[in-house]
């Protein structure tokens, strides 16, 4: 970097200094808590650089960042790559920021960042993986999150010194880092990591040899012997004389399973050998990476969707963004939000207004079920909602904090004394920071939801249904003897809490599953499609709020990928790998579980087999279909794929063979009945 | 910095993934490529993985109003399908890989691929270039003036005019020795020496002196005589003897620099019996051929003649899909080519090919007694003819025939025919492996 470049970088640095306090002290106020986060200015190519290793400074030498790289650079081309933000899991986190973005840009990253960093520091997904060391406490005896910068450019230094070293392959290791990458989303995500351990292995090891007499010289206790090694332990060793058939479980960590139990395929000897050590170190690298990122793919719509709400609440709510600034912002946010497609910021931010509006109002209606006259029968005809409104308007000073600066009472619960007092001293810009001088229930009564003009008739639109389903759990129900007292009760913080909870512990699937209501789909104009035979082209099927959500779902389970579980290590009592597909009513797409099945085969050594169920069309029901407009109903065949190192073969399999894989109380199709032949 | 090393590796495994270019050219989507740059499809770029059938799948779309039974068109990107770890908005999904080529490293690839070795000709004299300086001449400016020549040549006659001036001197102190004695001596000894130089040293030896040595012989085994380029190493050269004569000047070689230019003439057949799948192969054919000429010479240039009954010039972009009625008479657009070529690509400059393409209908006669003279008439490398009959022969499709038939002890006429798009890269071959390359 020239000394030009570094001076540029350190004043746009030092104008963001402020920006980068305040958004954290701010953040911290909201009731947000962020891991630290080290902010970084760099260049259009950098950023380009860091986007393309996954936000990251280090990777493993692999071609598949190069071709990142390249469809950035060629991206950056149409969209002038602006405003990207990038923020790592990590603690402190380490945020990257353009310098090329404008000051409204770089501010409205800064506050996405935040409130990333928060997600990262709470949810309960995120908090799963650490990298094999034990946490430790930093000095205020918080846990320490990961590092991951470091773990990776450990990772990077290793397999690039494997790939430099004289006596290995370099086409070798690259090869390997492929066969493993193409399994990298074949983890158990729901489980936390924990790398393979080598003493285990050595248990497993001992598979086929009398395993009781191997017991037996190991001279242990009765004791231990009986809690470590119970019956049903010893018996899946010893299947009736049928040989070991293990995971006794079906094992969803192939990459973990492959790592204890799969070997090489030595091309000369034409037989399976145990991994170099170089293949089994880079094989648990890339698995520990694997689970590192998997938390981000299970939260991208909460994650990104939190990031935007605090965002906007901080830049437009609290005018983080300066005025001349704002313009460029909304600008900005309505170019994020309104990309096309179904995008994660858009829904996720959705759902979480969602969520703290349903938690207000029921917060609203709680207290007006207890007024005396109103019961859930009654409510609608009773309650008069301009005066809830009314009486819900927070006092003017809390709306205008610089304008009434001198009637506010320290002792409020909502004024931050000290912060009051320094405002008064004219320690700081209350125009520019009104914030300052408020508490976290002061700001939760300032931005609360239900007075948005967008959603001012969302208490009146509780349905009777919603209302019994509140009352019913309500006791002393007559507390109030009028709205006015009932309202001046409300707990305004109640929606933000509720957020905050759900961050700590749910995931897209949880999320979109409890959240996404047939309101809300309705909304957003969201509808479902299918692949249609009769015409040929993908058609819409549904707006139905279970069918879209049914559809959703299928796009987050499991990260949108079908589940393939290791069901036998020892297959037909021939050392041969059975994955099996756990069918959910969509097939396989054959191709690509084919070449799957190569990679695997390198993995394992031996030949590996696939069970599946796919569906099958007869022609003349597709022609009659055309015909007549209708949807062919397909027949569900069992299959079976296998590669042993020279050719795939595919067969049908008995339905019995199958009948375990296919989930009878599933359903994703969305096709309307009456389209069925 | 190691990404520039995994841009390089992702471009060599984008170049081991790309479409074979056989099946590319036989099957591939044309379409997405331009004149001056061949996009070739990659096969799968990512990784394989476990995934769902896309079909099977379906999705979720946001849209005002969508009644079930709406087409969607494409899918939509879903949350999720990027599986990146970063989400950034607006990303494009499923969009599809090309391999980027020239013409020229098209033209490259299919002739390793078809063991073809085209060498273009070169035609036109465009300019008469400077090649290097490798020419000499008596004159010209100084810039030009090959001085290490100068110098060596004056080092040559350094050596050859020096001679052990003290030497020389103690001859003339042999007793009774004079100037004309010591000259004949040195001569004899060949010594470079000048008759003026001795007179003027004998001069200049002190009296006392002369008469030092009783014989030469007695002189000859006292002194040692010391040759030039000892002394020259011991003492440096002093002096270089520049002559004018010894000056040369470096001078330009002339090379005649000619331009290989190409003009391609496709010619195809638009009447009524020319359906879909014909034209679909004609375009096959013409579209890797245009390509690889590009790629072998410098300047291409393309003329592209539609006929029926009658022939009139058309685009490019509309070549490949003008439908017409009426009959066919294949001589019209030979005529109309003759008349082009000669107007603006004479032989004596261009390299022409003439390409025609059509199912072989002719109108009666057309094909012996007119398009087989013009195509005797119109110099060109190559002439080729190629019969797109996706049905196998038609009952009066015979100008195929009665080409081939004509020309077959012809190196620059060749016929191919090109029933499905398998047959297209042994057309190509066929085609290019014609032309005389005497």
């Amino acid at each position: 970097m020239s000394t030009d470049d570094r001076f540029a970088k350190q004043r746009i640095a030092d104008d963001l200094e402020e920006p980068v306090q305040e958004a954290g002290k701010l953040a911290r106020r909201l009731g947000l808590t962020p891991y630290p986060v080290n902010y970084w200015v760099v260049d259009y190519d950098e950023m380009n650089e860091l986007i393309a290793y996954g936000g990251f400074q280090q990777r493993y030498p692999h071609w598949r960042w190069g071709m990142q790289y390249d469809r950035q650079q060629k991206q950056g081309q149409f969209l002038g790559g602006k405003a990207f933000e990038i923020v790592n899991n990590d603690d402190p986190s380490h945020a990257f920021l353009q310098e090329s973005n404008t000051l409204a840009d770089q501010k409205a990253v800064i506050t996405h960042v935040e409130a990333h960093a928060d997600f990262f520091a709470n949810n309960k997904w995120f908090k799963m993986f650490s990298d094999g060391a034990p946490r430790s406490a930093d000095g205020e005896g918080r846990d320490r999150g990961p590092d991951a910068a470091g773990m990776l450019a450990r990772h990077a230094d290793a397999i690039r010194e494997y790939m430099q070293d004289p006596e290995i392959e370099r086409g070798a290791v690259e090869r390997f880092v492929d066969h493993v990458l193409c399994l990298e989303d074949n983890i158990d995500q729901h489980q936390p990591y924990s790398p393979v351990e080598t003493a285990e292995e050595h248990f497993e090891d001992i598979e086929g040899v009398d395993v009781t007499e191997q017991l037996d010289e190991l001279d242990l206790s009765e004791e231990v012997r009986r809690q470590v090694f119970d019956d049903e332990w010893l018996d899946a060793q010893d299947d009736d004389g049928e040989g070991v058939s293990f995971p006794a479980e079906p094992d969803k960590d192939v990459l973990g399973f492959l790592r204890k139990h799969g070997m090489a395929y030595d091309e000369d000897a034409g037989k399976a050998v145990e991994m170099t050590d170089w293949q089994k170190d880079v094989l648990e690298m890339l698995r520990r990476e694997a689970y590192y990122f998997a938390p981000q793919k299970m939260t991208k719509v909460m994650n990104e969707g939190w990031a935007a709400y605090w965002e906007s609440l901080m830049m437009t709510g609290e005018r983080f963004a300066g005025d001349d600034e704002f313009v460029l912002y909304a600008d900005h946010m309505a170019q994020v939000l309104g990309s096309p497609g179904l995008n994660p910021y858009k829904l996720g931010m959705e759902i979480w207004e969602y969520v703290e509006n349903t938690e207000n109002r029921r917060e609203v209606v709680e207290r007006l079920l207890r007024v005396d006259g109103v019961t859930w029968r009654t409510f609608g005809d009773v309650v008069d909602f301009t005066e809830v409104q009314e009486h819900l308007e927070p006092p003017a000073w809390l709306r205008d904090v610089a304008g009434h600066l001198d009637e506010l009472d320290p002792e409020d619960p909502r004024v931050d004394a000290e912060g009051l007092e320094a405002a008064r001293d004219g320690e700081f810009d209350v125009d520019r920071y009104p914030w300052k001088v408020l508490t976290y229930e002061g700001l939760a009564q300032r931005h609360y939801s239900l007075l948005k003009p967008q959603y001012r008739g969302f208490v009146s639109r509780v349905g009777q249904e919603g209302l019994e389903r509140v009352s019913r759990y309500m006791f002393d129900d007559a507390r109030y003897d009028s709205i006015e007292e009932a309202l001046a009760d409300v707990e305004y913080t109640r929606g933000w809490e509720r957020m905050r909870e759900i961050r700590e512990s749910h995931n897209d699937v949880t999320f979109l599953d409890e959240f996404l209501t047939q309101e809300f789909v309705d909304d957003n104009d969201y509808f479902t499609y299918e692949y249609t035979h009769a015409s040929g082209d993908y058609r819409v099927t549904s707006t139905d709020h279970a069918d879209v959500k049914k559809k959703l779902m299928l796009n987050f389970t499991n990260f949108g990928k079908p589940t393939v579980v290791v069901e036998d290590g020892n297959y037909q009592n021939r050392n041969e790998l059975l994955l099996t597909h756990q069918y959910n009513g969509v097939m396989l797409d054959r191709s690509q579980a084919t070449a799957v099945l190569k990679r695997v085969f390198e993995l394992w050594g031996r030949p590996v087999n696939l069970l599946t169920i796919t569906k099958e069309f007869d022609d003349h029901d597709i022609e009659v279909a055309k015909r007549r407009d209708r949807e062919p109903e397909p027949e569900e065949v069992g299959k079976r794929l296998r590669y042993d190192g020279d050719e795939v073969t595919i067969e049908d399999v008995p339905w019995s063979d199958v009948e375990h894989l296919a989930a009878t109380d599933i359903d994703y199709n969305t096709k309307p009945d009456e389209w069925l032949a | 910095m190691g990404l520039k090393d995994d841009l390089e590796r992702y471009r060599e495994v984008g170049e081991d993934r790309r479409q074979d270019l056989a099946e590319f050219i036989q099957y591939g989507d044309l379409g997405q490529s331009r004149g001056d740059e061949v996009r070739i499809p990659i096969k799968i770029v990512d990784l394989p993985e476990f995934a769902y059938d896309q079909r099977d799948k379906g999705g979720v779309g946001q849209g005002d109003g969508a009644e079930p039974g709406d087409p969607v068109g494409q899918p939509q990107p879903q949350p999720g399908d990027d599986g990146d770890e970063d989400g950034d908005p607006g990303e494009e999904g499923g969009e599809h890989e090309y391999y980027e080529m020239d013409p020229e490293e098209f033209a490259k690839e299919l002739d390793e691929q078809l063991g073809l070795d085209l060498e273009p000709k070169g035609k036109k004299v465009i300019e008469e270039k400077e090649g290097d300086f490798t020419d000499i001449t008596r004159t010209g400016p100084s810039s030009t003036l090959d001085f290490e020549r100068l110098f060596k040549k004056g080092l040559k006659r350094k050596l050859a005019m020096d001679f052990d001036e003290d030497y020389v001197r103690e001859a003339l102190k042999v007793d009774g020795w004079g100037p004309a004695t010591v000259f004949e001596w040195a001569r004899g000894k060949n010594i470079p020496v000048s008759k003026a130089w001795i007179e003027d040293a004998y001069e200049d030896v002190p009296s006392s002196e002369r008469g030092a040595w009783d014989t030469i012989e007695e002189m000859e085994a006292n002194v040692e005589e010391e040759d030039a380029p000892t002394r020259i190493r011991r003492e440096g050269v002093d002096e270089i003897p520049f002559r004018r004569e010894d000056e040369r000047y470096r001078y330009p070689e002339i090379v005649e620099e000619r331009e290989k230019n190409v003009v391609v003439v496709n010619i195809r057949d638009v009447s009524g019996s020319m359906r879909q799948k014909k034209r679909e192969l004609v375009e096959r054919t013409f579209t890797p051929l245009d390509w690889y000429l590009q790629g072998k010479y410098d300047n291409a240039e393309f003329v592209y003649i539609a006929h029926d009954a009658d022939a009139w010039e058309v685009e490019r972009e509309e070549f490949f899909g003008i439908r017409s009625g009426g009959g066919t008479r294949i001589s019209s657009a030979y005529e109309l080519a003759a008349q082009r070529l000669e107007a603006e690509y004479p032989w004596s400059e261009w390299n022409r090919y003439v390409f025609a393409a059509g199912d072989s209908e002719n109108s009666s006669n057309d094909t012996e007694e007119k398009v087989i003279p013009l195509m005797e008439q119109i110099p060109a490398n190559l002439h080729a003819y190629v019969e797109t009959q996706p049905s196998g022969n038609a009952i009066n499709a015979t100008h195929a025939e009665e080409v081939e038939r004509t020309f077959r002890d012809s190196d620059n006429v060749a016929v191919a025919y090109v029933s499905s798009p398998g047959d297209v890269v042994e057309a190509i071959y066929e085609i290019l492996s014609t032309e005389d390359n005497g």
